[in-house]
């Protein structure tokens, strides 16, 4: 009898689609080869807000190639909300093309189908729009008087903030901003659909594929059993592939109605303006503290903007809620109507930008209470979480600081700014505790397990998706441990609707939902073998073995896994901390963050090379969010005027040097069975606050906005008592 | 992008023939700027006059001792070329600053001089913009203009020119080779060759139209020494200069014998100071002087609304450029 094969379960394997991926075999949502494929190309408003008076599609139509031009007035009836502005949810219907409304500068005004993607670019230049223009509302304080609480959960509050300040004494008022980011993943959003009576079915870059099959089917009217998405690979989506987008529907639209497959691609241009993007937060923080450093109140009030059309927010102040104890607290969201287009989610969504503020406003709480910024984060540790009132599943916040402390050197920190120089720099230290919730959701799982040459080999479905962390090769390991078969027996399909039911990724929820779908799937179809064989339960024989004893060469069976109600009673979040080393050069603003230390405690690592990739890659985008990354509106038109990735800055290698990634043995078995948290976010939430506390302890500058650019650096004055 | 013609030209004489018989036509270097601007209906040329084949292709000694660089060479083999790297490292350092190293394996050196500015109402066909389409305003000016001019421009532009290598070619006092219509060859020094935006923004050089780069010339190299390019930009690669300073001294017997100083994104054109150059002639390499030179560079700066910043920031960047010019080891 064979002993059970263990451990595939925190290996550091390479990624098992690693070869396809670099030999370009892996296929993206635009590459499948589909016959007859015709292509659509989305023309956008040039004004921000007003109507179109005419529509000249004459010249467009009369190109080669050109197959239909659909506007307004020709396209099909969709489903749209009765509400004015209603919520953006992951099923949100996604009308388009339905009036002559503009909400927003770059709003799909029409689609130009064509034979080649080529002729589509070209005749969408020949479409001719006439407005009638209205003045746009696009400036946050002209339009303060518009602003508006969005939902029940926007506020928050517990104990009484005013008096906790009346009775601090230290206190702190300060405003933070961050602008509007664009996710911009790798790969375009794109999608190839092919309507075919009455049935839907799309090869889309999607990250929930059952959230976008109902949000397809109900904005068609039609039924979710005649919609069908494949999203076997995904360039990256960080957010913007959470939800459908017009595209898709506008591409499902002009397949229905000229009945052949038809391909569109959305342009870098228009992904500014149609995917979504991270949305400018005000957020006013009120902190106030004893001599000992004992925070006695809080308080996080973020004003941001939605479209005129839609609503949407990132909820920032949440943050503030749970990650320190403090008897008076108090949270709230407001959002004044612009004519952008809505936001949406964006890699750790509130969390990031919420962390900038609550920890750029604790670091300088230390400063003012002359206490060592770790020092003050850990006098304020809570194990409870207070907004939720529930206990931390685990939370090793503590730690984290201690160790990356020690592992980073803080101890050669030095409390006055400019205090520590080298030639023409200015070195700074900075710490930032990190947070992220790690749901973990309903999620479901088939194992097929085949007899081929006297081996077990198994396949695994789900119509969960890989947006690059590495899902494929992490549900792989777990089912290797869970059917005690090597990986490489082991065959991965994800990303097609007609598998078992998935949160999809996103949320920081993919690897602990699919891990734990997967291990009880293959935990199932242990169970149904050995009801077969006749063996107990708890016996434990090999797979192979009671594959062999039972005659069975093929089995193929479901398995579901649920969040228990251990989890519903716990606050259940990953923690982090982040180091940052960083020189600023004392004349020209310009500065270089030397070197990077972040300590995780998030949960079982079930790959630590994929785990670390991922940490790496949050780390960097939320250097980005300090160093460059901004879309800026113009003032009068309302267009941005960062319109490609020349001028949208993401951070490059030379901008980031030396990263040390540390995770924290754990396992979080109250989060889920295997203990497995998200870490998919956590790693951006810590860093802008870091360097910009860096960057204060360098050279004595507050840097309240992002992000923080040598123009800034050299107009910034010093804080009191630098 | 609109349809267009491609026509590959082998020689010169073919390539004038070309641009003469089309009105609309342009020449194709490594296509890096003009393509883009293709795509976003900016540019909208009829005909493409490949000239990758053609003659001016080297980079070789010329009579007055210094090195002409071929047109069609590519930015990276300029910069990486042995006798540059020697003779004139301020040109090496600037352009190696620019864009990614694929895109200088693609670009060459005329396509550089006459790549276009990145102002973003210029990318845009919906926002007025004069250089784009003569009289239709400047959004610029009353818009957006952080990253905009602070010298030289006019009423109807404000634009700056975004290249690296032209700010070193002017530090270094290069001139421009250039095949007329008539088949005739003319020298432009660099300072001639681009223009201030006055009325005609549409207009970036003082080229006539068809006429061809054929060569950059570099005089004598006396920087070779004590040089230095500071680039200010967002990111530490691949990001356009916020501002950036080429410097070169030539020193003698502890005296500055001679200075080259330019300026990149300030105006329309590389800003080349010549004020401060002067008066740096025959002074002690000194802070102080460095400092007074910086003064005097900076002194006729106008700010727009949003870029005051750069007055500041050009002031410690000349200073610092010329301080790590003196104090590079040789
Ligand atoms: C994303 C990005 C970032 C960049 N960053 C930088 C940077 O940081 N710094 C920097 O300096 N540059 C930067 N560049 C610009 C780059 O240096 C230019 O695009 C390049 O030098 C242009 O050269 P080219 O040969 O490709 O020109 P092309 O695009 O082929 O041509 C540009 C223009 O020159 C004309 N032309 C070309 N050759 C000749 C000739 N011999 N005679 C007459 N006319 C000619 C063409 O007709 C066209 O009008 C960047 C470019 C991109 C796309
Ligand atoms: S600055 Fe020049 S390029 Fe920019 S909008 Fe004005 S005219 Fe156009």
């Amino acid at each position: 009898m064979k002993t059970l094969e263990t451990s595939s379960i925190g290996k550091a394997i390479d990624r098992i689609d690693g070869r396809l991926k670099v030999t370009g075999m892996a296929k993206y949502a635009s590459e499948f080869p589909v016959e007859n494929v015709v292509y659509a190309q989305g023309v956008t408003s040039t004004i921000a807000k007003g109507k179109i008076t005419s529509i000249d599609v004459t010249e467009a139509e009369k190109q080669k190639g050109v197959i239909k031009v659909i506007t307004y007035k020709n396209a099909e009836k969709l489903k749209e909300s009765d509400e004015k502005r209603p919520a953006f949810t992951l099923t949100s219907v996604a009308p388009v093309l339905q009036s002559p409304e503009i909400h927003y500068y770059g709003q799909y005004v029409a689609c130009v189908v064509a034979e080649t993607f080529e002729q589509a670019q070209y005749a969408c230049r020949l479409v001719k729009v006439t407005y009638e223009e209205d003045k746009p509302d696009i400036d946050l304080d002209k339009n303060r008087s518009k602003a508006f609480k969005p939902d029940d959960q926007a506020d928050y509050s517990r104990g009484d903030v005013d008096a906790g300040m009346q009775s601090s004494d230290v206190t702190l008022e300060a405003t933070y901003t961050t602008p509007i980011e664009h996710q911009h993943p790798m790969e375009l959003h794109a999608a190839i659909v092919s309507w075919e009576n009455g049935k839907v079915k799309t090869y889309a870059s999607q990250q929930i594929l059952n959230d976008a099959k109902t949000a397809i089917a109900d904005t068609f009217m039609i039924s979710e059993d005649n919609v069908q998405i494949i999203a076997a690979y995904l360039g990256g989506g960080f957010g913007s592939k959470l939800n459908v987008h017009k595209h898709l529907i506008m591409a499902t639209m002009a397949s229905k109605m000229i009945g052949r497959p038809v391909q569109i691609t959305v342009t870098r241009q228009q992904m500014f303006t149609n995917t979504g993007m991270r949305q400018f937060d005000e957020q006013k923080m009120r902190l106030g503290a004893n001599k000992k450093g004992e925070l006695q109140a809080l308080a996080h009030h973020t004003t941001s903007h939605c479209a005129t059309d839609q609503m949407y927010y990132e909820a920032c102040g949440n943050v503030s809620k749970m990650l320190y104890k403090t008897p008076n607290n108090a949270v709230t969201h407001r959002l004044i109507p612009l004519n952008l287009q809505v936001p949406n989610s964006m890699r750790a969504p509130g969390e990031a930008t919420g962390s900038f503020a609550l920890e750029s406003a604790m670091d300088e709480m230390a400063w003012k209470l002359k206490m060592d910024p770790v020092e003050f984060r850990i006098k304020n540790d809570t194990q409870r979480d207070l907004g939720a009132d529930k206990p931390f599943s685990s939370r090793l916040l503590v730690e984290c600081l201690r160790i990356g402390a020690d592992k980073f050197g803080w101890s050669e920190r030095k409390m006055q700014p400019r205090a520590n120089q080298n030639g023409n720099w200015l070195v700074g230290y900075g710490v930032s505790a990190a947070s992220r919730r790690a749901p973990y959701r309903k999620t479901s799982a088939r194992v097929i397990a085949d007899m081929r040459n006297g081996e077990v080999y198994a396949t695994i479905q789900m119509d969960g998706t890989d947006i690059g962390t590495g899902s494929y090769t992490i549900v792989a390991q777990t089912a290797a441990e869970y059917l005690g078969i090597p990986v490489k027996n082991i065959n991965v399909e994800l990303g097609d609707s007609d598998f078992p039911v998935t949160p999809g990724s996103g949320g920081s929820w993919g690897a602990a939902s699919y891990a734990n779908g997967v291990r009880v799937a293959c935990k199932n179809l242990f169970s149904k073998l050995k009801q077969n064989a006749g063996v107990a339960e708890e016996d434990e024989v090999a797979l192979e073995d009671l594959m062999k004893s039972s005659k069975v060469t093929s089995y193929k069976v479901v398995g579901t896994a649920e969040p228990s109600e251990e989890y519903e009673n716990h606050s259940v979040f990953s923690f982090g901390a982040n180091f940052a080393e960083v020189w600023v050069d004392k004349d020209t603003g310009m500065y270089r963050i030397k070197r990077m230390v972040n300590v995780g405690s998030a949960g079982k690592i079930l790959n630590p090379k994929t785990a670390y990739s991922q940490i790496i890659g949050g780390l960097t985008m939320g250097a980005g969010m300090v160093i460059a990354e901004q879309t800026q509106v113009e003032p009068h038109h309302g267009n941005f005027i960062t319109r490609s990735l020349a001028d949208y800055h993401v951070p490059v290698n030379l901008d980031l040097a030396n990263i040390d990634v540390v995770f924290l043995p754990e396992e979080d078995k109250i989060a889920n069975e295997i203990g497995v948290k998200g870490i998919g976010e956590l790693g951006i939430t810590s860093v802008a606050a870091s360097i910009a506390n860096a960057i204060f302890n360098a050279t004595g500058k507050r840097m309240r906005d992002l992000p923080i650019t040598p123009e800034k650096l050299i107009e910034a004055s010093l804080e009191a008592g630098v | 992008m609109r349809p267009f013609k491609y026509i590959n030209a082998t020689t010169g004489e073919q390539a004038l023939q070309a641009a003469e018989q089309h009105e609309r036509a342009k020449y194709l270097g490594g296509g890096t700027n003009l393509v883009d601007l293709m795509k976003e209906d900016v540019e909208q040329p009829d005909h493409l006059i490949e000239i990758a084949d053609l003659e001016y292709n080297s980079i070789k000694e010329n009579k007055k001792g210094g090195l002409t660089l071929g047109a069609v060479v590519s930015n990276s083999d300029t910069a990486n070329h042995p006798v540059i790297r020697q003779k004139y490292p301020l040109l090496t350092m600037a352009m190696l600053s620019a864009a990614t190293a694929q895109i200088r394996n693609m670009a060459t050196n005329g396509g550089n001089l006459l790549q276009r500015t990145r102002c973003p109402y210029f990318y845009e066909t919906s926002m007025p913009c004069n250089k784009r389409e003569p009289g239709s305003g400047c959004g610029a000016k009353k818009g957006m203009n952080a990253k905009h001019a602070i010298f030289g421009y006019s009423d109807s532009c404000v634009a700056v020119h975004p290249s690296d290598m032209c700010v070193a070619l002017a530090a270094l006092n290069a001139e421009v080779e250039v095949l007329q219509i008539n088949g005739k060859t003319k020298m432009m020094p660099f300072e001639d060759f681009h223009r201030l935006p006055g009325a005609q923004p549409e207009k970036d050089t003082n080229l006539d139209k068809g006429e061809l780069i054929t060569a950059i010339h570099l005089p004598q190299s006396i920087y070779a020494d004590h040089y230095y390019y500071l680039k200010i930009r967002e990111r530490s690669s691949y990001a356009f200069a916020l501002l950036s300073v080429a410097a070169g001294l030539q020193i003698k017997n502890g005296i500055i014998a001679s200075a080259g100083l330019a300026m990149g994104g300030v105006a329309h054109k590389p800003w080349k100071l010549t004020k401060a150059e002067q008066f740096l002639k025959g002074k002690s390499p000194s802070e102080e002087n460095f400092q007074r030179a910086a003064t005097i560079a900076m002194e006729d700066a106008k700010p727009l609304a949003e870029n005051g910043f750069k007055v500041p920031m050009g002031e410690k960047a000349i200073v610092r450029a010329l301080n790590q010019a003196y104090n590079r080891k040789v």
